[in-house]
């Protein structure tokens, strides 16, 4: 059994809208395993990217426990979870989210900026993360000069510099053509597959979620179902070496 | 890194930069520029001397005084020596090259003030020659005048009885560093103003415009002001005596608000630049609303996103504050040359172009506080809903 990396109990959140309170996630109980690729899917306003924000250290419960990677979040200050996020989570955004005024390189080891590695270690590192999503070739562009599928593989070059735990993606493949997506899409897979990462992937697409190992459900801003797919079936019948 | 992001945000927009700079370049220039004609203004009083006095009429100062009058206060207790000085008004060859000419004592006259020193001639040659003159380094410069060379004056107050020009041979050139004496007057000796005038060879105001008085060491002026302003109390003509520094403020007084007047403009000026740096500073920070999202979505700090917009905001004034600066000095000595004669000894002082860079710095601070503190509050999650 692999020991769970994000743990919730009773998770909720809301969000003011005027005079109306919108409960987005009611008393949520979910456990995820480490080193699972899962797709997290729901229909609009199911709370997807509210869970994915919180599990992120972006946002706060309201109420409940929420532990990941070890660390009970609900309770940390900003700075505390700030620092949190650089030790143990990469983000993946829909809308690739690089900063535009950085090379793809620069963009790579802006969070290695935030460890103790030196200049030269954060350079090369920051290559090793381009030339694993294949885009050695571009490092000094800079995203105004890449193509979106492009963008998106910086971007999870990014996710990994550090090598996090977690690997959040909110509808990675979004803005994608199907080219493109399916690019992301086997690099998300072999993420997992070849360096163990956990990833929690927020997409509206079957297709996409095809190639998580689990489907989580969400409803109404509660638990709907988790089913395992066909990858994910099997790889439980191939144990990883 | 921080310092690779400030350069390329700055360097994002660069027409927007260009301008916010410029903007501070020019205000800075202004600032230092006005400063600098007040303190010169004002230096004159500063600079003033305590054992120097100075004897006008008290009707007006275009009243002359009696030459009787200097063996009289020469007799003055705490009197050492006498300085005449005699205002000219001429012009030289046309009446736009206008430049201050005095009469005055080529004996007394230059041991009356330090910091005035020959830098070509001498002033034993300027002394013992009677139509000699000494010009300023700065007025040298300005119209090209050497030692040797003839100054012809057509005279405004003193005017030649058969029409002829006034004619003046360069004896030496000084350079003052005492704001008393600026560097764009000419001097040249009573004596001939009195001769021609008693001759008939030139029509004229009989008189002293202002007698000099120079005191002995650890003499009270007040005493000594009592004294001369007792001594002619019943006339012919009454005299006021007050010391330099009163003497100069009245020139300073005589501009009216002129110095508050540009003190007022600095003031605006500040003020419409710091609204321009604080206005691209909100932009920038609402442009990079998003980037700091991802920031903090990074791990970067709340302190690290305060300090970036920050420290843009001061790296954009103080260079363009240090640009300013630099642009007021250079252009210190063609100014003090040009508007010198309107304004004697214009410089640039130190303490201007510290306030200046200082200015500069508090205008990047106060315009980049704001922005950074609402980029730094910003949740990731908000920043990036935002549509900038």
């Amino acid at each position: 059994m692999n020991e769970p990396i994000i743990d919730l109990e009773g998770v909720c959140r809301s969000y003011e809208r005027g005079n109306e309170v919108l409960q987005v996630l009611d008393h949520l109980d979910l456990e995820m395993q480490r080193g699972t690729f899962y797709a997290l899917m729901g229909p609009s306003g199911s709370g997807k990217t509210t869970l994915l924000n919180l599990i992120g250290g972006l946002d706060r419960p309201d109420r409940g426990r929420l532990i990941v990677c070890g660390e009970e979040l609900q309770d940390l200050s900003s700075s505390e979870l700030a620092r949190w996020r650089a030790d143990n989570v990469g983000f993946v955004f829909q809308g690739f989210n690089l900063l535009p005024v950085l090379t793809a390189l620069e963009n790579v080891e802006m969070p290695l900026s935030l460890t103790p590695l030196s200049r030269s270690r954060r350079r090369a590192q920051a290559e090793l993360a381009l030339e694993l999503v294949g885009l050695k070739d571009r490092m000094q562009h800079r995203p105004r000069e890449l193509s979106g599928g492009q963008e998106q593989r910086v971007a999870i070059a990014r996710a990994i510099a550090t090598d996090p735990a977690l690997i959040l993606a909110d509808e990675p493949t979004g803005d994608l053509d199907r080219a493109s997506a399916d690019q992301v899409l086997e690099l998300l897979q072999k993420l997992n597959d070849e360096l163990e990462k956990t990833i929690l992937m927020v997409t509206h697409d079957p297709r996409a979620a095809d190639h998580a190992s689990a489907i989580v459900h969400l409803d109404k801003g509660r638990l709907g179902s988790i089913e395992t797919t066909e990858r994910g079936a099997t790889q439980a019948a191939k144990p990883r070496s | 890194m921080q310092a690779r992001m400030v350069w390329r945000n700055l360097m994002a927009h660069k027409l927007r930069t260009f301008l916010t700079f410029g903007a501070i370049v020019l205000a800075v220039f202004l600032l230092c520029f006005l400063r600098a004609a007040v303190r010169t203004l004002e230096g004159s009083v500063e600079a003033a001397s305590s054992n120097r006095l100075m004897v006008q009429s008290a009707v007006s100062l275009f009243q002359d005084l009696p030459l009787a009058y200097e063996n009289k206060m020469r007799a003055v207790p705490g009197v050492d020596w006498i300085c005449k000085w005699q205002w000219f008004g001429g012009v030289y060859r046309e009446r736009s090259n206008f430049f201050a000419q005095f009469g005055i004592d080529p004996e007394t006259f230059l041991r009356s003030y330090n910091g005035v020193a020959m830098v070509e001639g001498t002033y034993e040659d300027f002394a013992q020659t009677k139509t000699g003159c000494l010009i300023g380094k700065g007025l040298a410069a300005s119209y090209g005048f050497g030692v040797g060379d003839d100054i012809p004056l057509i005279g405004t107050i003193f005017t030649k009885a058969d029409g002829s020009e006034w004619r003046f041979t360069v004896k030496a050139i000084y350079e003052s560093t005492t704001p008393v004496i600026d560097n764009n007057t000419m001097f040249f000796h009573f004596e001939v103003l009195k001769d021609a005038v008693e001759t008939g060879a030139a029509r004229g105001p009989r008189g002293v415009g202002v007698y000099m008085l120079r005191l002995d060491d650890g003499v009270s002026p007040e005493t000594v002001m009592a004294g001369v302003d007792t001594l002619f109390e019943n006339g012919p003509q009454r005299v006021q005596t007050t010391t330099e520094a009163e003497f100069n403020r009245q020139f300073v007084t005589m501009l009216g608000g002129v110095p508050k007047l540009l003190g007022a403009i600095g003031i605006a000026v500040l003020f419409a630049i710091f609204f321009a740096v604080l206005n691209t500073m909100l932009m920038a920070a609402r442009e990079r609303t998003r980037s700091n999202g991802i920031l903090k979505a990074m791990g970067f700090s709340d302190g690290y996103v305060f300090r970036s917009l920050l420290v843009e905001s001061m790296v954009l004034a103080l260079v363009g504050g240090v640009v300013g600066v630099v642009f007021v000095k250079l252009v210190e000595a063609p100014v003090s040359q040009s508007i010198g004669r309107a304004i004697g000894g214009f410089r640039v002082e130190s303490s201007t172009m510290v306030i200046g860079l200082l200015l500069a710095l508090g205008i990047g601070l106060a315009a980049g506080v704001v922005p950074a503190w609402m980029a730094r509050r910003i949740e990731p999650v908000d920043a990036f809903r935002s549509e900038a």
